[in-house]
């Protein structure tokens, strides 16, 4: 039985969001941007969703006269994530690493 | 990019190529706090030493107090370049050099305000200072800090034996520099490689 895949987690900018975030204390925005090579207003977009999801913390500060969005991994989102890929290994494993394709 | 075809493989191959990236990623100038404590304390060690020996007042052991000055003044000036993340790592070793540097000046402190004038300072400075090294190079996995506070530690107890004063503050001077300057100096390097 497949576990069902949360669809907020199954977007690869979000994913690469949370995968990000999992791995370190903390993360700002032009790091995020670098990595997953997106644009600004896109990433906005999906760092709003994961917030108001309430997978992330989103704190807006200034470095010198710059502003700094940061962002962090919540509890909740710890937890999302775990479960996501817990359900990814379900489908890997009973599937053998196929090729379906969900969104 | 959003909302496109994604299948679970992708979606696994993703994590892990963005965790190992995170896990990669190296700070430049990582190594200058090294640099700028480690010669606050090669600089004032040498200043009390000089001035002590021609004076013979111990009253200049307050000129210890330099290295605080100097080290909070570079760590001021020092031009950090932030990568844009924190990890978990960073703030284990943050904490670690937290702890052992409040716990190494009060020791001092109270040292050189005669409260504990017992105490074998230089040696149980050589220590903390050790400890803090030889463990952020373990947990860094760096290993010329591990080696350099091992180093460290082994000529703090030489340092502690040696009866000559002279011989005593060289060798304190030594260490900070075998302990702290050098692997400052390499992980700047390799950072600097790795950015």
């Amino acid at each position: 039985m497949f576990k069902e895949l949360d669809p907020l987690l199954h977007s690869e900018l979000r994913l690469g969001i949370m995968s990000i975030l999992i791995s370190v204390e903390e993360a700002d925005f032009v790091y995020l941007k670098e990595e997953i090579k997106a644009t600004s207003g896109n990433l906005s977009v999906q760092i709003d969703k994961l917030e108001k999801a309430g997978y992330i913390k989103v704190k807006k500060t200034f470095k010198g006269k710059m502003p700094r969005t940061i962002c962090k991994i919540t509890q909740k989102g710890i937890n999302a994530f775990e479960k996501y890929v817990e359900a990814l290994r379900s489908y890997i494993g009973e599937k053998g690493g196929g090729s379906k394709t969900w969104l | 990019m959003e909302e496109q075809k994604f299948t679970e493989k992708e979606s696994l191959e993703l994590i892990s190529r963005m965790i190992q990236n995170t896990q990669r990623k190296m700070e430049k100038g990582a190594g200058t706090p090294m640099l700028i404590w480690g010669s606050a304390t090669v600089i004032t060690t040498i200043i009390v030493w000089l001035i002590v020996r021609t004076t013979y007042n111990s009253y200049w052991n307050f000129l210890w107090f330099l290295i605080p000055v100097f080290g909070c003044i570079g760590m001021l000036l020092r031009k950090k370049q932030s990568r844009g993340i924190r990890t978990y790592v960073d703030k284990v070793i943050r904490s670690i050099w937290l702890v052992l540097g409040i716990t190494g000046f009060t020791l001092s402190c109270l040292s050189i305000l005669n409260v504990m004038w017992h105490l074998p300072i230089l040696f149980i400075i050589i220590l903390i200072m050790g400890m803090g090294t030889v463990l952020t190079g373990l947990i860094a996995e760096f290993k010329p800090m591990l080696f350099g506070g091992i180093v460290g530690m082994l000529l703090g107890a030489v340092q502690y034996l040696v009866p000559n004063y002279d011989a005593k503050m060289l060798i304190f001077a030594a260490i900070f520099i075998i302990m702290m300057i050098i692997p400052g100096y390499i992980l700047n390097q390799r950072a600097q490689n790795h950015v």
